[in-house]
């Protein structure tokens, strides 16, 4: 139903439109997509492959190729050998080698082709996740390096946007899938099924780092300012604290003691002359 | 002849009056003694760097320490009285004037302020950040007109695995100050400690897990108290946090005694029994004194090295014997209902269902934000009393007590010291009468001149030391009042410091719990919004229905419920018609505890707990029995009966991976 705004931006930056809107625009285009979507497989095994896609990445925005990066990390994550197999199953759709991997994207978002051929949305998803592993050290070293480069791209929010575009995604395929049966299907019901479930999960990890991240910024100002407040509060009162008070107690007391003794002396000349007098 | 006799007679009566006068002053002075104290606290060396091997469940803090801060006005009348009425240690003379008495008993007050925060030091050094707090309590008036406790902060309204109450104590007659009775005063320090976690985790000790020993008895009955009040909040269908009154004031009020067994501290933590440790006056640390003498310096504590290093080190071994879930449960149970009251009783147990863990991590992370807020509280309530003005003060009372204690037992040699001149004078007179007159045997002129001189010379002699002896007892006794007058004197010149010393930490502490509770109710209002915007729904939700246990009593159930009884996890509570409190944690159908199930019977002649399967409320097959004194055994049970000893690992409400 919707992309974010950093989904647009990439897409911007690399020419695409991949705007529902634009999407729901190419509807009737469904039927007149390209014919020869050449297998990828074949793509796949040249030794290049990885270089020549990632060659089509955004490269003159680090932002933008980060987001574009992580987001095809993202869509293939929670995947198992027995759900890919079900997509090759269920997915009927041969992509072309020219294709370039945003316009991918762009079909699998797209609200009309999902619902009226699901078969292609999950081809398409099935070629990203593709990409996504074959490329995986390509793609988490670009990560580092641009995390490197670039410390605030590590920004919880700022990935949090990412993680959620990349869900919409994954929850599209998940539709695709059980709209083509797949969860009836005593092979890969399974692997459908845990699919799923990690898509909840994985919701519910992202929707619980926007919580934790709101909340570190109210636990953030609240803890400031309540120790603000308590410092100021200790600092006015311990200045006002009469510093003489003890000073006094002392002072009073080291006079007594001094009494004490002369006191003592007095006694004790008193009792000396009593004795040796005789007195005692 | 005549003459020499009359004369030894009348010297004879002189000694004996000497004598008399002599033991009468010696029972008035006694043999002085310095107001000795033992150079570190026998816990020293117990658990040296205890590292932390537990880990402080989401949500909940370590430790609390709880300490009296101050004495309402209204509540001094009665404080002074119990603390009089109370004391630990011996005897109390008839010696003391009451002003002297409330002297002592605020300067026990002033002094477990300050002294609290060498341990609170020592644990925020060894836990991680945010996992200790500070809870000063107001010693006040109950609703009942009873002298209680109560705390300054929100600070136990959050789950933790241990608390511990902190004292320092001093025998409340001041003529006993020099002797062998608890004092805490100049380089001298009595601790009274206690250590607790909730019943729950320690249903026989009635929670309490180490504690100085007069003061057991009491912690038991305040834990039990406490027990029983929680217990019967939960039967009426809410889940709140008690907060027991300090165990000091409890021993003080002569509250109620539960005996629990005890062991002494050598023999270690055991299971089922309280370690039991010894009243004892420990000297503060000398080089610290003599560094506090040269500057003021708020980072030197004498009491570190001697007492606070290793308590805070034997608290570390106790939290990490103690099983952390189960001392924090119902606490956070508590906690969590006042976010969502249809998870709260779910989390007794808790659940591997995806919603209620997606739930409960929404739900501690927000006591995780209430913990470090009040965090901030506890170490600002740190900084204004040890580094502030305040401490400053502190700290120079306590080395003003030190030159007056110093001054006591100077004093105290020099009385030792004539007293016993006044023997050895009393000895030489008593050895120059027992000689004898010489000279009655003598037949020559020359021996009977020789005799003559010589009993001239022993009659001087004797004269010389019936005159030593009586000057060194008056001066034994005129030291021995001199000493008492300066520790009256001292007593009396320090009150208005003991005064302002308590108004200022009354100013204090409830501005900071005013600035805090303004904000926290805001910072809670926040976070709730916060919660109810995010949280998905659950699919099992908890509610109050109706439980029993077979007695034929019917009590209240909070967790899963079906057709208004029991029916899933939770917790239930119910009371027979004998008194006996029952409380079980775990898993019910049809109203009764059926399956893996945690089930705590207090009775009048203790409380005892049983975990294993229950069928029907009956305890069935293997059963981990705890009891008072003893290890945890298994035993294997049915239908509610033990028929003897079990191999078989019992299931357990708490572990998923269980059989229910």
């Amino acid at each position: 139903m919707r992309l974010s705004f950093i989904f647009l931006s990439c897409a911007a930056a690399i020419g695409f439109a991949a705007l529902p809107a634009f999407a729901q625009s190419s509807a009737g285009e469904v039927g007149a997509l390209p014919a020869a979507y050449s297998a990828p497989k074949q793509a796949q095994r040249n030794p290049d492959y990885c270089i020549n896609i990632l060659a089509e990445f955004p490269a003159d925005d680090n932002e933008i190729r980060y987001q574009f990066l992580r987001l095809t990390e993202e869509m293939a994550r929670d995947m198992t050998p027995d759900f890919r197999n079900a997509l090759d199953k269920y997915g009927d759709w041969q992509i072309s080698a020219d294709s370039s991997m945003l316009g991918v994207i762009e079909d699998i978002a797209n609200p009309v082709l999902r619902q009226a051929a699901p078969e292609i949305t999950v081809a398409n998803m099935a070629y990203v996740i593709d990409f996504a592993t074959i490329c995986e050290p390509f793609i988490s070293g670009q990560i580092k390096s641009l995390e490197a480069f670039d410390g605030t791209l590590t920004e919880a929010s700022f990935n949090a946007v990412i993680v959620d575009d990349a869900l919409f995604l994954r929850q599209i395929l998940s539709d695709s899938m059980h709209r083509l049966g797949a969860d009836g299907d005593a092979l890969f019901a399974g692997s459908v099924a845990a699919y799923s479930r990690a898509l909840v999960t994985t919701r519910d990890a992202a929707e619980f780092l926007s919580f934790e991240d709101e909340l570190g910024d109210l636990e953030a100002l609240y803890m400031d300012d309540l120790d603000g407040r308590l410092k100021r509060s200790n600092d006015v009162i311990n200045e006002e604290m009469d510093t003489e008070v003890l000073g006094d107690a002392i002072a009073l007391n080291d006079s007594l003691m001094e009494a004490e003794k002369r006191k003592a002396k007095e006694r004790q000349i008193y009792s000396l002359i009593r004795i040796l007098g005789g007195g005692g | 002849m005549a003459l020499v006799f009359k004369k030894v007679s009348l010297q004879s009566r002189r000694l004996c009056a000497v004598a008399l006068m002599m033991s009468a002053a010696l029972i008035v002075t006694g043999c002085a003694t310095t107001a000795t104290g033992a150079k570190q606290s026998s816990i020293v060396g117990l658990n040296p760097g205890q590292p932390l091997k537990a880990q402080a469940p989401a949500g909940s803090v370590l430790a609390v320490i709880r300490y009296p801060a101050v004495v309402e006005n209204s509540a001094k009348d009665s404080y002074y009285k119990a603390f009089e009425n109370s004391a630990i240690g011996g005897a109390i003379g008839r010696g003391s004037e009451a002003s002297e008495v409330e002297g002592i008993a605020d300067s026990v007050i002033v002094k477990s302020n300050y002294f609290a925060l060498s341990l609170y030091k020592e644990m925020a050094a060894r836990l991680p950040e945010h996992t200790v707090l500070l809870s000063p309590h107001a010693v006040k008036l109950g609703a009942d007109g009873q002298l209680t406790s109560e705390p300054f902060t929100k600070a136990e309204s959050l789950p933790s695995v241990v608390s511990v109450d902190f004292a320092t104590y001093s025998f409340p007659d001041v003529s006993k100050m020099m002797g062998s009775e608890p004092l805490t005063f100049g380089d001298l320090v009595t601790p009274l400690v206690s250590v607790r976690t909730d019943h729950i985790a320690s249903t026989p000790t009635q929670g309490v897990l180490f504690a100085s020993a007069p003061l057991i008895p009491y912690a038991a009955g305040n834990g039990r108290n406490d027990a029983v009040d929680s217990l019967k909040t939960l039967q009426r269908g809410q889940l709140e946090a008690g907060v027991p009154e300090l165990d000091f004031i409890s021993y003080l009020t002569k509250g109620e005694r539960v005996n629990v067994a005890a062991a002494s501290l050598r023999s270690g933590l055991k299971e089922n029994i309280v370690t039991a440790y010894p009243v004892e006056k420990i000297k503060l640390d000398g080089v610290a004194l003599s560094q506090l003498e040269q500057s003021n310096d708020a980072s030197v504590d004498p009491l570190e090295r001697v007492f606070s290093d290793a308590m805070a080190d034997q608290i570390v071994h106790i939290i990490n014997n103690t099983d952390t879930k189960r001392a924090v449960m119902a606490n956070k149970a508590a906690a969590i209902s006042s976010y969502d009251p249809s998870l709260a009783a779910l989390t007794y147990v808790g659940s591997d269902e995806v919603d209620y863990n997606a739930r409960l991590r929404y739900a501690e992370r927000l006591l995780d934000a209430e913990r470090k807020y009040l965090s901030v509280q506890s170490l600002r309530v740190f900084d204004g009393v040890h580094n502030g003005e305040m401490g400053v003060q502190m700290r120079d009372m306590i080395l003003a007590e030190y030159d007056v204690l110093e001054e006591r037992r100077k004093l105290a040699r020099k009385q030792n010291q004539a007293a016993a001149f006044a023997v050895l004078g009393a000895v030489a007179a008593g050895a120059a009468i027992a000689s004898g007159p010489s000279g009655s045997d003598c037949t020559t002129v020359e021996c009977q001149r020789r005799a003559q001189r010589t009993n001239a010379g022993n009659a001087v002699l004797t004269q010389l030391a019936i005159q030593g002896a009586l000057i060194a007892t008056q001066e034994a006794i005129a030291l021995n009042s001199r000493s008492k007058a300066i520790g009256r004197n001292y007593l009396s010149s320090i009150v208005p410091a003991l005064e302002q010393q308590t108004s200022v930490t009354v100013d204090l502490l409830d501005s900071s719990e005013t600035i805090t509770a303004i904000r926290y109710e805001d910072l809670k209002s926040k976070l709730q919004n916060l919660y109810s915007t995010r949280q998905r729904s659950l699919d099992t939700v908890a509610t109050r229905c109706g439980f029993n246990t077979g007695s034929g009593s019917v009590g209240t159930w909070m967790g899963v419920c079906e057709g208004g009884q029991a029916n899933g996890s939770g917790a239930g509570v119910v009371q027979n018609s004998d008194g006996t409190l029952v409380e079980y944690y775990g898993y019910a159908s049809g109203g009764m505890p059926n399956g893996a199930g945690l089930m705590l019977v207090h009775s009048a002649s203790g409380s005892q707990a049983l975990e294993g399967n229950f069928v029907n409320g009956r305890a069935e097959g293997p059963i981990r029995v705890s009891k008072s004194g003893q290890s945890d055994r298994i035993r294997s049970y049915s239908e509610g009966q033990d028929i003897g000893a079990s191999s078989a690992l019992p299931a357990s409400p708490f572990n998923l991976s269980v059989v229910r």
